[in-house]
């Protein structure tokens, strides 16, 4: 409440002023004062918050209920604070901006390892995941299109050599880049960016490094870290973060986990030729999805060299005297590691947050608790993406944060919608996938028709490397329409995008069928299978339909068993 | 009446007005389409035989070989030399990813036209021997229509056999034809492109057809210099104005040297080469000039006249929407009738013609959103309508939204390109009329948004659809703003 105490009442409607703002020249509009210490005095509202603008069936919430001494609505330095500035917190802020919400958001100063007190705008996606790791795949596919290109007639005095440094100096400077460029983003959309730690103080109130700031809203968008379990010698274990930012390419590398961020570093390292080791818990890599990919994926990582050790688990990581470290399993001890990497799931950030004073419930694993409109257990506060734990995805932490941006301030209640998100794993090769497993497809529709396609691609053909693609279309027999759909091998990420645009809608087998292929290309298999490879067939349950909803939990599940 | 064969010594079929044919159906032509028509004819119940020319990577009248031009002279060829292209741009974008590639580093054309032609023979294998394993009874040889139930097959040897059969099925395809210009047969065409003994330092190409840019494309790649010359200001007519326009600047960025409204004169053999001369007055060498200027079907030896089947005046063969020509059992599909000439459309016409004549189930080829690739580097691909088409088509207004973006590739390896996406929306049912990409990946991409065009896909429904992180292809399902508005040709102007 401190901000708001030598708050003026100001009696002009809203509209009124929202008129008058307009007049005002751009340098002193309020939005452009520097970050807020004192009171303002005029605080025009640019969206109509009384009466519209909160919808929420359960909590059945207003700005006057808030004040329901029945005194006139409170002041906020901001409709929006914001604590967080990846990709859902950074979306969240400026579609409320554009929705003419005044709007705030903190982050922690950039640093390419993350911790309690490094972050930077951009967050995990930008700065320590999709972008960076997707700029080494790239990095590291080139000695395969080395390889690859001999078959094709292409030839090498010596062998092309890789500069970890050059790479590495590269990198950083696209981040820095990038970083850069959701700065001005929030910019222009006219939010006020502050630099530091947020923390809840109240439900209305946000600490940043000793400043009080008060806002209608805060929105909780601290996303996850890296998890390394206590085990002896974990201070010698590098997490995904510092693997991003070696200085120099390992020579022998033990990476532990079997989800898909350990099969991405382990396709990079391999790819810069490094020796590699993949230690898991289960029998196979990458749990809740497809059990065909999973073999498949297993079987060509280790054709490209990679060495999988399952059913192994991680006790003791010890450093020999000349630096090497080995890797102290169930099963026995492996030495000579220069890098022991442990990819062994992500927490959310909900640490020192101020979270249990102010009473926003979280789940067992630290997870912020929310509805299906992004809120939590307190009216005001809100959170998105990784912090809530429900489908781990830049995309989706997207349209979690456009969706809280239009339910609060666009006045278009809107859930974000978890059926059939596409996803991409960047292993070498990679994998798109769609809807159902197989496994799951099973269990929820009893009666399905499995239709695969496995074959080594016209490049392979050429190149001599044995290279396969495997493909593979579940189809709902009652209904015929395609409820999941999984590719592994070369392009699988891009040639999915447009298969989920149609699974999305629904389509069915026919709807494929019908479509023309491209020739030649790897997709055109997807709209060329003739017959079934099996015919799956159970009593089914009776009348069950297609609930996006609940084969969404199905996944979420098994994302936050990883 | 010729001479009855038994084949195998089984019994000839017998047909429901009690003549007897050798064969339920003749396929003349062992190409994409010819093939599919056999085999799932095969697949009805019928008895089915083929003949085909003897197999030659460059066609000729009497060379030619199962597979068809797809397989040996076109797509699959054509498809592993731009492979092969793309890696010179490759090992360019792997140096400031830190791989330190030997200047030095050697294209051997040969090596690669050996494992192509080493391919192509494996395939043309596969072709016969899956109409082998579909019971259809392959033939060597040059077929003519001597009648509407029989065939006449000359073989290699010279000696000739007759078939009749209940139906026929002419699958012949098309060939690449030359311009009528002094010297034209020094040039070469797309067929002895593929199949060059050495790589080309300096190429000509005359055309702007999609043959023409993935010639350009192949030779450049492989670093040689390339002159394209084409008729229009833009290569790609029929094809999106604004992707034609991203094309030819991607073909630029490349250094393609592109001679927009010019033609070629004539072709003189010179020791250094052979001299160009433009119709501008321009002299170049080259090595090669390759003539990419269209193809005509494959209907001049086929007897048709004296049949009596109609042709138009391009030589294609006329078909009704069954793919059945004005005598009743005379058929024809594929490149030879000159309607979409693609291999997946040739397949789709073989298949609706096997339903229709021996499946019980008339089908008709639907010829609505058929996707297509344009393989140069990096490759264009299109679905549906392009903006030029849907605004002439439309009664209302027309939504185009665009998207261009430097691929992040792009963000390290410095390489100067962007990608470009188009949505082309009816504003009215906001149903996606038109989808074009052209950038690494398009065509890999656009199969799969053909399916939800072909469905009448709305943009919502895309925008509904969450991307892929990091992907080319997310861009499809966030293009969030209008780029422009544009009045449909059939707009009712009012006076208001």
């Amino acid at each position: 409440m401190a901000a708001s105490i030598g708050a003026q009442k100001v009696s002009f409607s809203s509209s009124t002023l929202h008129s008058l703002c307009r007049q005002i020249p751009n340098s002193l509009a309020p939005r452009s004062l520097p970050a807020i210490s004192s009171p303002i005095l005029i605080k025009p509202l640019k969206y109509n918050s009384h009466g519209r603008g909160f919808f929420n069936p359960y909590h059945c919430f207003t700005v006057r209920a808030e004040s329901s001494n029945g005194a006139e609505p409170r002041h906020f330095d901001f409709d929006l604070f914001t604590i967080g500035a990846g990709s859902g917190g950074v979306r969240a802020s400026r579609f409320a901006a554009n929705y003419g919400a005044s709007v705030a958001i903190c982050e922690l100063p950039f640093a390419t390892i993350s911790s309690d007190s490094t972050g930077g705008v951009g967050g995990t996606c930008v700065l320590r995941g999709c972008v960076p790791k997707k700029l080494f795949v790239y990095s590291s596919k080139h000695s395969h299109d080395f390889e690859e290109s001999c078959g094709f007639g292409w030839k090498y005095e010596s062998d092309p050599k890789h500069d970890w440094g050059t790479m590495m100096a590269n990198k950083n400077a696209e981040l820095q880049r990038l970083t850069g460029i959701y700065k001005n983003t929030l910019k222009n959309a006219g939010v006020t960016l502050i630099e530091g730690r947020g923390k809840i103080v109240d439900p209305h109130t946000v600490d940043v490094d000793g400043k009080v700031y008060t806002a209608r809203h805060i929105l909780i968008s601290v996303g996850g870290r890296p998890f390394i379990p206590d085990i002896p010698g974990s201070e010698y274990v590098i997490d995904s973060d510092m693997a991003l930012d070696l200085p120099s390419k390992p020579k022998k590398i033990a990476i532990v986990g079997g989800g898909y961020i350990a099969v991405e570093f382990a396709g990079i390292f391999n790819g810069l030729m490094s020796e590699v080791h993949i230690f898991i818990r289960q029998k196979k890599l990458l749990r809740g999805f497809d059990e065909e990919i999973r073999d498949f994926l297993a079987e060509q990582m280790s054709l490209k060299g990679i060495e999988l050790h399952t059913e192994e688990s991680p006790q003791a990581v010890i450093k020999a005297p000349d630096g090497s470290l080995s890797l102290k399993t169930n099963k026995g001890t492996v030495d000579g590691f220069s890098h022991v990497m442990f990819a062994t799931g992500r927490k959310p950030n909900t640490k020192n947050l101020g979270l249990e004073a102010v009473g926003v419930k979280m789940a067992e694993g630290g997870a912020i608790e929310v509805d299906e409109y992004s809120r939590t257990t307190v009216p005001s506060i809100w959170a998105v993406g990784d912090v809530t734990d429900r489908v781990n995805l830049t995309p989706v932490a997207l349209m979690e944060g456009g969706a809280f941006a239009k339910s609060v301030f666009g006045n278009e209640p809107t859930k974000p919608n978890y059926s059939a998100i596409p996803s991409a794993v960047f292993s070498q090769p990679p994998i798109g996938q769609v809807g159902l497993t197989e496994e799951q497809a099973v269990r929820e529709y009893g009666d399905i028709d499995v239709f695969t396609a496995n074959f080594r691609p016209l490049k392979a053909t050429l190149s001599g490397l044995p290279d396969r693609i495997v493909m593979k279309l579940i189809v709902c027999a009652k209904t015929n329409k395609v409820i999941g759909l999984h590719i592994c091998g070369e392009d699988a990420a891009e040639i999915v995008q447009g298969f989920a645009v149609a699974v999305k809608a629904g389509l069915t087998k026919a709807d494929f069928d019908a479509t023309v292929g491209i020739h030649p290309t790897a997709a055109e298999e997807l709209v060329t299978m003739r017959n079934p490879t099996r015919k799956i067939r159970k009593s089914p349950p009776a009348e069950v339909g297609y609930h996006p909803d609940h084969w969404q939990m199905t996944k979420s599940n098994y994302l936050k068993k990883k | 009446m010729s001479r009855k064969m038994l084949i195998d010594g089984e019994l000839s079929s017998s047909n429901d007005d009690g003549v007897q044919y050798d064969f339920d159906l003749f396929v003349i032509g062992g190409g994409s389409g010819g093939v599919r028509a056999s085999r799932f004819s095969a697949g009805f119940g019928a008895k089915v035989a083929i003949c085909e020319l003897p197999f030659h990577p460059i066609s000729s009248e009497l060379l030619g070989g199962f597979g068809g031009t797809c397989v040996i002279r076109g797509c699959v060829p054509k498809k592993i030399l731009v492979y092969g292209a793309t890696y010179g741009g490759e090992l360019q974008d792997a140096r400031n990813y830190g791989w330190e590639v030997n200047e030095k580093v050697d294209f051997n054309w040969k090596k690669l036209l050996q494992k192509k032609t080493q391919e192509i023979v494996r395939l043309n294998e596969i072709y016969k021997r899956m109409l082998t394993n579909s019971g259809v009874k392959s033939f060597e040889g040059e077929g003519r229509i001597t009648g509407p139930h029989e065939v006449e097959v000359t073989q290699i040897d010279g000696t000739k056999l007759s078939f009749s059969a209940k139906h026929i099925l002419i699958a012949t395809g098309s060939r690449a034809q030359r311009p009528p210009i002094p010297g034209q047969e020094l040039g070469i065409t797309s067929d002895e492109a593929l199949s060059l003994d050495e790589m080309p330092k300096r190429a000509v190409i005359l055309g702007g057809g999609y043959i023409a840019v993935e010639f350009a494309s192949i030779w450049r790649g492989m670093g040689a210099t390339v002159d394209l010359f084409f008729r229009k200001e833009r290569p790609l007519r029929g094809f999106d104005d604004e992707m034609r326009t991203v094309v030819t600047r991607n073909l630029e960025g490349r250094g393609i040297n592109l001679h927009p409204g010019k033609n070629l004169k004539e072709l003189i053999k010179t020791d250094d080469g052979i001299k160009v001369l433009t119709d501008d007055g321009e002299e170049l060498m080259a090595d090669v000039v390759l003539f990419a200027t269209g193809r005509i079907p494959n209907s001049k030896r086929l007897n048709l006249g004296a049949v009596g089947v109609q042709l138009d005046a391009a030589g294609a063969v006329k078909v009704d929407e069954y793919s059945r020509t004005n005598i009743p059992s005379i058929w024809a599909i594929g490149d030879v009738t000159n309607r979409i000439n693609l291999t997946p459309v040739a397949l789709m016409e073989g298949t609706c013609f096997s339903k229709t004549a021996f499946g019980g189930q008339p089908s008709k080829p639907d010829y609505s959103d058929v996707p297509c690739a344009v393989f140069s580097i990096p490759p264009l691909s299109v679905v549906g309508l392009s903006e030029q088409e849907a605004v002439e088509q439309a009664k209302g207004d027309i939504l185009v939204f665009n998207s261009t973006f430097n691929p992040m590739k792009n963000t390290i390896s410095g390489r100067q390109e962007k990608s470009v996406m188009k949505l082309v929306v009816d504003a009215e049912t906001d149903k996606v009329l038109g989808a074009a990409m052209c950038g690494p990946d398009a065509p890999e991409i656009i199969q799969g948004i053909a399916i939800a065009l072909k469905c009448g896909a709305t943009k919502a429904q895309f925008d509904s659809t969450v991307g892929i992180h990091p992907s080319a292809a997310e861009e499809f399902v966030t293009m969030r703003s209008v780029t422009r508005r544009v009045a449909g040709a059939l707009k009712l102007k009012t006076n208001l």
